[in-house]
């Protein structure tokens, strides 16, 4: 008992989310990715956004490398569950105009980096 | 004359009642809270919850029988509130357990009243995931909790209770807890492209992003909140205790804790 107790110490056996190695998370995400780039021409036309596939293809690359760094099994699961809830919700057009555009963000404005913009738009 | 008599008359016997009441009333009370001390088991007051120890002691034996029947499962069994029975159990449990309360001839827990979360971000498991169950047959109500992390994912209850589906496509919304084999999970409650779990702790209280109309764009748009507040270290405890009646007795009262090397006998 207190044998068993002392290795878990230091390893926990997890209960997997969905993928039991590194090589099946990673052809989940790119199954996902590939699932995301094929209905991009579709998503451009129905929902009727102003941007080209280009854009679009770029978009979704830099949403997915914004999570390159992710090595845990189980979070990159579950970041691929919601990838694929949200594709669900985009191609069965539960979501709207608005939503799709928001991934955009054409209203933001870049947080000023250097000493001078910050002086400038700062309040005092 | 005989009129204006009568009415004094009566008014007198009005005024001696109400004289009358006056004395009475603080000998009345004077003498139940007299008995009140004598005999403390007993709840008089009208707007407090009687306990019945009949019903208590079926609890406890019930707890016990569902603590035998499934020793692999059951963690802990425990009373809390005087007459609530709580069973706890892993959270690789949820289907054995939750099929046996429904499906035994003593126990027929046939509806899944509501599936609630809780956060403890203190915890190991910080999330704490409560069924709430029904027995329309025996009139009894039994509570099932288990936990889980961020990561693990908890067995639907789909299988067991058609009613389950919503409610846990609730708790994934709200807390962000996967359910695995759901037919059918995703969002119910927040809006699309709504990034965060809210009901989590560690979700700020004005959210990540504001949503506004914009003008040149002819649509809402959502961007991220700048706080216009420092952060600061609220001190939410008052200077007085809250809940002096809780001091001495604990919410929770062990019935079974096979955790411990033999079951606690009540």
């Amino acid at each position: 008992m207190s044998a068993r107790q002392a290795i878990q110490v230091g390893t926990k056996t997890v209960k997997p989310v969905l993928s039991s190695s590194q090589g099946e998370a990673r052809s989940r995400v790119l199954s996902l990715y590939k699932a995301w780039y094929r209905q991009i021409p579709y998503l451009v036309k129905d929902f009727d956004i102003p941007k080209s596939d280009e854009q679009c293809r770029a978009k979704l690359k830099e949403i997915f490398l914004k999570n390159k760094d992710v090595t845990d099994i189980r979070v990159i699961d579950i970041l691929v569950i919601k990838g694929q809830m949200e594709l669900k919700e985009s191609v069965k057009m539960w979501k709207q105009k608005g939503h799709i555009m928001a991934y955009f963000k054409p209203t933001e404005e870049p947080k000023p980096k250097d000493f001078l913009s910050k002086f400038f738009s700062s309040n005092e | 004359m005989s009129f204006l008599f009568n009415r004094t008359v009566s008014s007198g016997r009005s005024l001696g009642r109400i004289v009358f009441n006056n004395a009475k009333a603080p000998l009345v009370q004077r003498v139940a809270t007299k008995t009140d001390q004598a005999t403390p088991a007993v709840e008089t007051r009208p707007t407090v919850a009687k306990l019945d120890p009949l019903q208590k002691s079926q609890l406890i034996d019930f707890g016990k029988y569902v603590a035998e029947c499934l020793p692999k499962y059951v963690q802990k069994v425990q009373i809390t509130a005087g007459n609530e029975l709580e069973v706890l159990i892993p959270s690789e449990a949820v289907i054995p357990v939750l099929q046996f309360l429904k499906d035994h001839h003593n126990a027929q827990f046939a509806n899944l009243v509501d599936i609630a979360g809780m956060d403890v971000p203190s915890r190991p498991n910080r999330f704490e995931i409560i069924y709430n169950l029904l027995s329309l047959r025996y009139n009894a109500r039994i509570r099932v909790k288990t936990y889980t992390d961020e990561l693990t994912p908890v067995d639907s209850a789909c299988e067991v209770f058609k009613a389950a589906n919503w409610y846990e496509r609730e708790i994934w919304d709200m807390f962000g807890v996967f359910f695995a084999n759901h037919p059918d999970l995703r969002r119910i409650l927040t809006d699309y492209g709504f990034e965060g779990h809210p009901f989590r702790k560690d979700f700020p209280l004005s959210g990540y992003v504001e949503v506004r109309y914009d003008d040149e764009q002819k649509r809402v748009v959502v961007e991220p909140l700048e706080l216009a507040q420092e952060f600061r270290r609220f001190e939410l405890s008052a200077p007085w205790e809250q809940f002096p009646n809780f001091r001495s007795n604990p919410a929770a009262e062990e019935v079974v804790n096979p955790g411990e090397d033999k079951p606690k006998q009540e």
